[in-house]
């Protein structure tokens, strides 16, 4: 192993020690309105919002945007929808062909429209990205402006896996035309409550 | 053969260099429209800079830190101090578990380590995952660009090669229906796939985690399916804290394509239980780029392909003209630093108007490191006939370095004041009796449409 003949490397040619600078959020600081930015950004990057007065009328939206459903994993108790259930030994490869996720969001971020969940959230790590479409319902208090916010807000996490989630899954590889559904989730609704 | 002549190749093809030219800029310009929607961009721009120089100043320190944290994680570290070294440790890996099929997403440093080719060779199937990717591997090429791989090749190109290759049926290069068949073919190489191999994009010393960022979902498809994940990345991926990534991650999509944040930002920390997680630190080279104070800052650089997009050398002679695994004005600079006979021509391939450099989030002051790899070369290696002329004629300004920075520290000096023929000259190709590309009154879309019109 060459681990010590780099780190000598490293030590011989790196140059003076330079300070770290501070994150001055002033510079960043923004008065507006988190829920509105936040959609704007969501459907800018693909996805689509449903504000919901009470997480009760949830379950008869998700059943009118996506009828014909069946194959559905819910990760929240508001939801009783869920036709297959799944625990820690749930084989991911087995989830190949799940229609529909439902997953709690912890935290949004109304600067790029992201999402964040962890593993926790949706037990098994492949559940987010191999289901056909995604459905993440995320509570107005848990709207921050932008990414610095939530790094605060989630450092006190166990770290196993976390993603941020900004609308579907997208690529532009082909002529620069933007196609959803490249490898993960073909569509994101995001329910506000 | 030298850049000039590397283009001239590309060149051939006039309405494709067109094509090319016009695609790239729409996307420089939905980078300008993103970054101007963010309030304090310049200071996110300062703080990256300032937090990159502070990572290559302690890099050994931060290296031993995230190593140590990372381990506690349950993740297996190891370094390699050269591209061969890298790949053998990558094929160890994937011998002990007799692992015969990988699914990889994108990385560049397992590019410049030509990691496949030897993967191959050792009977093992390697297949790249992001659409891009894919569609120069199925090509036989390597990228032409570090974010959009594929971006030289034309839709009925990839028509044609997905008949061959996928077996679908001729669409007219039609992309939805082309990457709805990628999708299932790629999908089935996830579900059967042993092992992932991702790249990173940051790696967070004080928690041992790194995060991969993808929009089109192809590194979590193949890390959170495969028993084994391996995640190779250059070592000047570090950055101290994970608060870091929160100036990072703000600029680094709305640079390379206007997005204001990948679809996927993953953060990875533990393995599963029942999996393993690998992480190779690589140096192949860069510990050497460190040692050299006028380049070093080439380290800064987060892969955004910015510089690119902006750069009208770049978008007129296409990435394969370079002969790097890194294209553009970034490869240009950190190339010399790898092979500096090789890679001779490269520091010329730029006309110094320094908007790489105004784009760079983390600004590198690419254009200036540009110039000094140009003093250099003069210095050391013989040069081809054509830029010797340029040589001459650029005189003194460009030979002379305190006139250099007399003249305002500014590049741009060239630009306005060099004569028209040395820039466009004829003998190089991509100048070739064109002016600089103009593209300010038709954007894209609008281009596109025209286009596809005419058809
Ligand atoms: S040099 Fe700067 S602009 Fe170019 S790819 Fe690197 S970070 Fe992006």
């Amino acid at each position: 192993m060459s681990r010590e003949s780099i780190l000598k490397a490293v030590k011989k040619n790196k140059p003076e020690s330079l300070p770290l600078p501070e994150i001055d959020l002033s510079f960043f600081e923004e008065e507006i309105n988190l829920v509105e930015t936040f959609i704007d950004n969501l459907k800018f990057v693909g996805g689509q919002a449903i504000q919901l007065n009470a997480i009760e009328a949830m379950d008869a939206e998700i059943k009118k945007l996506y009828p014909k459903a069946s194959k559905i994993v819910s990760c929240v108790k508001e939801s009783t929808l869920g036709t297959i259930s799944i625990n820690k030994d749930t084989e991911p490869h087995g989830l190949e062909d799940i229609d529909l996720a439902i997953i709690k969001g912890e935290l949004a971020v109304a600067e790029n429209g992201a999402i964040w969940i962890a593993e926790s959230d949706f037990t098994i790590r492949a559940l987010p990205f191999i289901t056909n479409d995604l459905i993440l319902i995320v509570e107005k208090k848990d709207i921050y402006l932008h990414l610095h916010h939530v790094y605060e807000a989630i450092s006190k996490r166990e770290r196993t896996f976390g993603v941020f989630i900004s609308g579907p899954s997208k690529t532009a590889d082909i002529e620069q035309c933007l196609v959803v559904g490249a490898h993960g989730a073909m569509s994101l609704t995001v329910f506000i409550v | 053969m030298a850049h000039a002549d590397e283009a001239a190749v590309f060149n051939k093809d006039e309405a494709k260099v067109d094509w090319h030219d016009k695609a790239l800029w729409f996307v420089r310009q939905k980078r300008d429209k993103s970054a101007h929607n963010v309030k304090g961009w310049e200071n996110l721009r300062d703080l990256a800079s300032a937090i990159k120089a502070n990572v290559l100043s302690n890099l050994d320190g931060y290296l031993l830190q995230f190593e140590e944290n990372a381990q506690k994680n349950g993740v297996t570290v190891h370094w390699a101090a050269d591209a061969e070294e890298h790949n053998k440790i990558v094929h160890s890996i994937l011998a002990k578990h007799d692992v015969k099929k990988v699914v990889k997403s994108k990385s560049m440093l397992t590019e410049e380590c030509h990691l496949n080719p030897y993967l191959e060779s050792h009977d093992i199937e390697v297949i790249d995952t992001d659409l891009g990717e894919r569609i120069v591997q199925l090509a036989q090429e390597p990228p032409s660009h570090i974010v959009l791989p594929a971006i030289h090749k034309r839709k009925e190109e990839v028509d044609v090669l997905f008949q061959e290759h996928l077996g679908t049926k001729p669409c007219n290069g039609d992309p939805q229906y082309l990457t709805s068949e990628a999708r299932k073919h790629l999908r089935d190489k996830f579900l059967k796939a042993d092992a992932a191999i991702t790249g990173v994009n940051f790696a967070v010393a004080d928690t041992g985690g790194f995060v991969v960022c993808t929009n089109e979902g192809n590194a979590d498809m193949g890390a959170h399916l495969a028993k084994v994940h391996i995640a190779c990345m250059g070592m000047e991926k570090l950055i101290p804290q994970e608060k870091h990534l929160g100036v990072f991650l703000r600029l680094l999509a709305r640079s390379a394509t206007g997005q204001p944040i990948t679809t996927y930002s993953s953060h990875f920390n533990k393995p599963e239980p029942g999996k393993e997680m690998h992480i190779v630190i690589v140096d192949n080279g860069r510990t050497e780029q460190l040692s050299r104070e006028d380049f070093r800052a080439s380290l800064h650089c987060i892969r955004c392909g910015a510089c690119m997009n902006t750069c009208p050398i770049y978008r007129r002679s296409g990435g394969h003209s370079y002969k790097a695994t890194i294209p553009g004005p970034i490869g240009s600079i950190l190339s010399p630093g790898i092979d500096l006979k090789k890679h001779s021509s490269l520091p010329f391939a730029s006309t110094l108007c320094g908007s790489c450099s105004d784009v760079c989030p983390v600004k590198i002051n690419i254009h200036e490191q540009l110039y000094k790899w140009r003093q250099v070369i003069v210095k050391d290696v013989p040069q081809p006939v054509v830029k010797k002329t340029v040589l001459k004629i650029a005189g003194s300004v460009l030979a002379n370095s305190k006139m250099y920075s007399f003249v305002g520290k500014s590049s741009r000096f060239m630009l306005k004041h060099a004569p028209r023929f040395l820039i466009y000259s004829k003998l190089n190709a991509w100048g070739k009796a064109r002016d600089l590309p103009e593209v300010k009154n038709e954007n894209f879309d609008e281009w596109y449409k025209k286009r596809k019109k005419n058809e």
